[in-house]
């Protein structure tokens, strides 16, 4: 039950904290443990106004008539869906006038909670203020509005139980947590509550339900149903003319007032055909409004058993209409504001909803019933959602290898499905691009020594860490040799040499048909590497220092590799790595070490050494 | 144990079964119904081999008749993941009385089945970027612009054809993980649902943006299935991996489920909308149950409970509600196809 006065309040609550708005939620009447919009002031910004009638208004009285005609546009969009056959009364406001605030405040009206449920219900059930800053990056579990929050640039956003419902302002400001800014309003709310004269709220309820509440509430006959926008306006002249109608009160247009306040208090009775003189006399926008809402309630009334559709408390639909109407929203930049307007359109859909086919008699379905009936068994054991996930999960997969054997009877189908052949022929020569990739990746990560993971990306880290090892090793090594020796071969040498040690590796493990990268011709390159070559297998000693870098191939054998590093241990040689791979049959090894201690082992010594394992195949 | 009466007595007042030589998965009803105002059914099969077949049926509400033409049945490499009519009464690809079948597996495709025949009028595949066309695990036909068919990939993309123009109109790196299934919801807007839990809605105008609508509460818990309501856009339903939950979502307040259907006693399989109704599903899973709910205004404390419910004896794979005769549901089990009156 929403106080008649509460809008007032509301609006003097707002400004006095210069919020963009105030929203009673209520208890529904029509179902207990929800709340619904009960009341609301809006005090935000404004796009458009549409004050034509040239009458001077003061601010206040400004603010008074645009939340008349947000909620009067509310109500049109919902009009809109309970009779689509009839236009959308041309209400003050289209949907295009409005700010983003506003279309926040606009669809607010549509929200119901469950008590314990959203921001206003967990306020209420907790009986204790709910303070919500940075509301639109709020989880949406926690402020379901917080994605209507964003596109509006509302901030801060609190909620407290007052009198069986709960109060929520909101401002696109950041305020920080201030308990005694509610207790404020609180007691400011209070005290004009017991001022008010309690009399109004007992001869007028429910003024602020919607039209479904309304209609029972007053429950007599269509006039009086219609005359539910002159209730509405009772309650602004009686607040304003009354003495504690203080300073913020909405001081309506004293004579627009008086005149409303005589034909609505004396003649509650009073039937729309005086209702239309007045309108004729008076031509102000508000008046035009409560014009347009008299004409939906009507309209409303007319078909009952509509009413009962739309009475929805959840007040769904309404939501639906005003972003039906909304096709082009204000800002089109937002994706998800844009596609909640665009969703929701045509009327006449919705409409439809109301004639689903009553069962018939020979309907294949039962009642259902909780503990199920005879043929209802338990689940089968095994995979649940079998087939579901059969054609989700595993039929991709079939075809991924289908297009492999496809690819192989291509031949025969050419022609005859071309463009799938060429959708194969692509497929097939990514899949070999991909192929290729991958196997080089392995070659590479074999030759790279490597700490981290086996991805890609940590391959290529490793091979760049370890290239530019190499080559400060190299320019290191370049720093100790003789100067004649580097003007006359050195970059050269050492760059070849990495080069060639790489094709090397590429031509004779992978048995690629790869082009031989065309090496360059290197005449000295046996000074600094001694190359054997023994039935397939060759070795290569690198010294410098006590730094020592053998490479070398050979034919693979059972513990071969054991059998090398044997060898090279008894040289007094510490392993700073061995990388090995094998492939076709031939061992690939790449042993980085140094002299622990004493050696007089030359590179000719290690060779030998090595060439005997070697050849004891 | 079987139902032994659903299964000899194959016709009776309220339904229909037709018994296919091989499990069936697909299926799809035709929006019109013909000129023996007969409605065709499109049934494909399951079998987990290259060679599967497409059948069509005719289904007569009158004499509660199915029958098969096999004039008109046709070879699909692999299952079809899924089958489509063409959504609308009239297409300028379509010449009269034929009917336009769109299919996906391997690629999109579209067939004209006409009278006594069956012809392929195209294959979509949009290898020409640089990722080769991945298989498809679902497809939906833009009812109000039937020009454009959606499908959704495992390579996490979803794919938007001009089918008149044979060409892409745009393909969206969608999710993070596979992409399950689509949805349209207008001209230019759809769902998606995919193995990383999320539902996410795309507007074609602004394809940098998608808006995550619900993720599944477990991390990473896959979304299988999506089905928009066409007759109130602010809800969908969603059904989750192993879950016996179907999920309905309200768009206006994303992430959090309005309501959560918990009366399957196994992992549902299939849902879909009433056709001429905003307020009733119908879902069916492994519990042998189809069940048809009437969405409450405000759910009650106990949940919600099914407006009423059938068992075919089987795990209910598939489920379609048929948008030209709106009192009919078929719903697939085991190698059957079974028509029920609502």
């Amino acid at each position: 039950m929403v106080s008649e006065n509460m809008k007032e309040q509301l609006a003097l609550a707002v400004r006095s904290i210069q919020w963009s708005y105030a929203i009673f939620w209520s208890e529904s009447v029509n179902q207990s443990g929800v709340l619904n919009w009960g009341e609301g002031y809006y005090n935000g910004d404004i796009k458009t106004r549409k004050t034509s009638q040239g009458v001077e208004l003061s601010s206040d009285q400004i603010g008074l008539q645009r939340n008349e005609q947000l909620r009067e546009l509310f109500r049109s969009l919902k009009t809109t869906e309970t009779s689509p056959q009839t236009k959308r009364p041309s209400a003050a406001l289209s949907p295009e006038d409005l700010t983003d605030t506003e279309w926040y405040y606009l669809v607010c009206m549509s929200f119901v909670f469950k008590i314990g449920q959203g921001l206003p219900g967990r306020a209420l059930a907790n009986g204790q203020p709910i303070w919500l800053i940075n509301a639109y990056s709020t989880d949406c579990k926690v402020f379901s509005r917080a994605l209507l929050a964003k596109s509006a640039s509302i901030q801060t956003v609190v909620c407290f139980p007052f009198m069986k419902g709960v109060i929520e302002l909101g401002t696109t400001d950041l305020v920080l947590e201030d308990l005694s800014l509610i207790q404020q309003i609180k007691t400011s709310f209070l005290n004009i509550l017991n001022v008010d004269d309690p009399s109004n709220t007992e001869t007028i309820p429910n003024t602020r339900n919607n039209e479904g509440v309304a209609c029972e509430a007053f429950d007599h006959n269509d006039f009086n149903v219609e005359l539910i926008p002159e209730v509405e306006y009772d309650i602004i002249n009686n607040t304003t003319t009354s003495p504690n109608g203080s300073s913020n009160a909405l001081d309506i247009n004293q004579l627009l007032d008086e005149t409303f306040m005589v034909e609505s208090i004396n003649h509650r009775t009073s039937q729309v055909q005086s209702w239309q003189v007045i309108d004729d006399d008076l031509s102000n926008c508000v008046h035009n409004n409560s014009m347009n809402s008299s004409d939906c309630i009507s309209q409303t009334f007319a078909s009952p058993q509509k009413i009962n559709a739309s009475a929805d408390p959840k007040g769904g639909e309404d939501c639906n209409n005003q972003k039906m109407t909304l096709v082009d929203p204000l800002t089109d930049d937002w994706h998800y504001q844009g596609i909640l307007s665009t969703l929701l359109k045509s009327a006449d859909q919705l409409i439809m909803g109301v004639h689903f086919q009553n069962f018939h008699q020979e309907s294949s379905f039962c009642v259902w019933n909780k503990g199920g009936t005879v043929d209802c068994h338990r689940p089968r054991q095994g995979t649940s959602q079998k087939l579901l996930k059969k054609i989700l999960f595993e039929v991709p997969r079939m075809h991924m290898d289908g297009l492999l054997e496809s690819q192989e009877e291509n031949d025969y189908r050419e022609g005859t499905r071309l463009e799938a052949d060429e959708g194969m022929n692509h497929v097939m020569s990514e899949r070999r691009r991909r192929a290729k990739l991958n196997e080089r990746f392995l070659t590479l990560r074999s030759m790279v020594p490597s700490n981290s993971k086996d991805d890609k990306v940590s391959i290529l880290d490793d091979a760049i860490e370890y290239l530019r090892k190499l080559e400060k090793r190299i320019k290191e090594l370049e720093a100790q040799r003789d100067p004649i020796d580097i003007e006359s071969r050195s970059k050269k040498s050492t760059h070849d040499m990495v080069e060639r040690t790489s094709d090397q590796y590429y031509n004779k493990t992978n048995n690629i048909k790869k082009p031989i990268v065309k090496k360059r011709k290197v005449c000295d390159i046996e000074e600094t590497r001694r190359e054997v070559c023994l039935k397939g297998s060759s070795t290569s000693v690198n010294m410098s220092d006590n730094r020592v870098v053998i490479e070398m191939k050979c034919p693979s054998r059972p513990g071969r590799i054991l059998e090398i590093m044997e060898v090279v241990n008894k040289l007094n040689i510490d392993f700073d790595s061995v990388q090995s791979t094998e492939a076709d049959g031939s061992i690939h090894l790449i042993i980085k070490s140094k002299f622990t201690g004493p050696s007089n082992a030359t590179t000719k010594k290690i060779k030998q050494a090595l060439q005997k394992v070697v050849s004891k195949s | 144990m079987e139902n032994s009466t659903q299964e000899s007595n194959l016709r009776s007042d309220n339904s229909v079964t037709y018994d296919s030589p091989y499990p069936l998965y697909a299926m799809a009803f035709s929006s019109n119904p013909n000129s023996q105002q007969q409605q065709r059914i499109a049934v494909g099969s399951f079998i987990e081999e290259y060679t599967n077949r497409i059948d069509i049926l005719s289904f007569n509400p009158d004499t509660l008749s199915i029958k098969p033409q096999p004039s008109l049945s046709f070879d699909h490499p692999y299952p079809p993941t899924k089958l489509m009519f063409h959504p609308s009464t009239h297409s300028s690809l379509l010449k009269t009385s034929s009917d336009l079948l769109a299919t996906s597996g391997d690629y999109l495709r579209l067939w004209e089945v006409r009278e006594n025949s069956v012809e392929a009028l195209s294959l979509f595949n949009n290898s020409k970027t640089s990722e080769f066309c991945a298989p498809l695990t679902s497809f939906d036909w833009n009812d109000i612009e039937p020009k454009r068919i959606g499908t959704s990939s495992i390579d996490t993309t979803c794919t938007i054809w001009d089918i008149e123009r044979g060409v892409v109109e745009t393909q969206l790196i969608a999710h993070d993980k596979e992409v399950y299934d689509i949805a349209w919801g207008e001209s230019r807007v759809f769902a998606s649902v995919s193995a990383d839990g999320s539902v996410r809605i795309f507007d074609l105008r602004d394809k940098e943006h998608s808006t995550i609508i619900y993720e599944s509460p477990q991390p990473d818990t896959p979304l299988l299935r999506l089905a928009w309501n066409k007759k109130d856009l602010r809800y969908m339903a969603t059904i989750l991996m192993d879950s016996n939950k179907v999920v309905i979502l309200d768009i206006r307040s994303p992430t959090t489920p309005v309501a959560e259907l918990e009366r399957h006693r196994a992992g549902v399989n299939a849902i879909a909308w009433a056709p001429r109704s905003s307020r009733h599903i119908c879902s069916a899973g492994d519990d042998t149950q189809a069940l048809i709910w009437e969405l409450p205004t405000v759910a009650g404390p106990n949940g919600i409970d099914p407006m009423s419910m059938y068992s075919s004896g089987y795990e209910i794979n598939q489920l379609q509600w048929s948008a030209a005769q709106p009192d009919w549901i078929a719903i697939a089990f085991a190698n059957k196809m079974q028509l029920l009156r609502v």
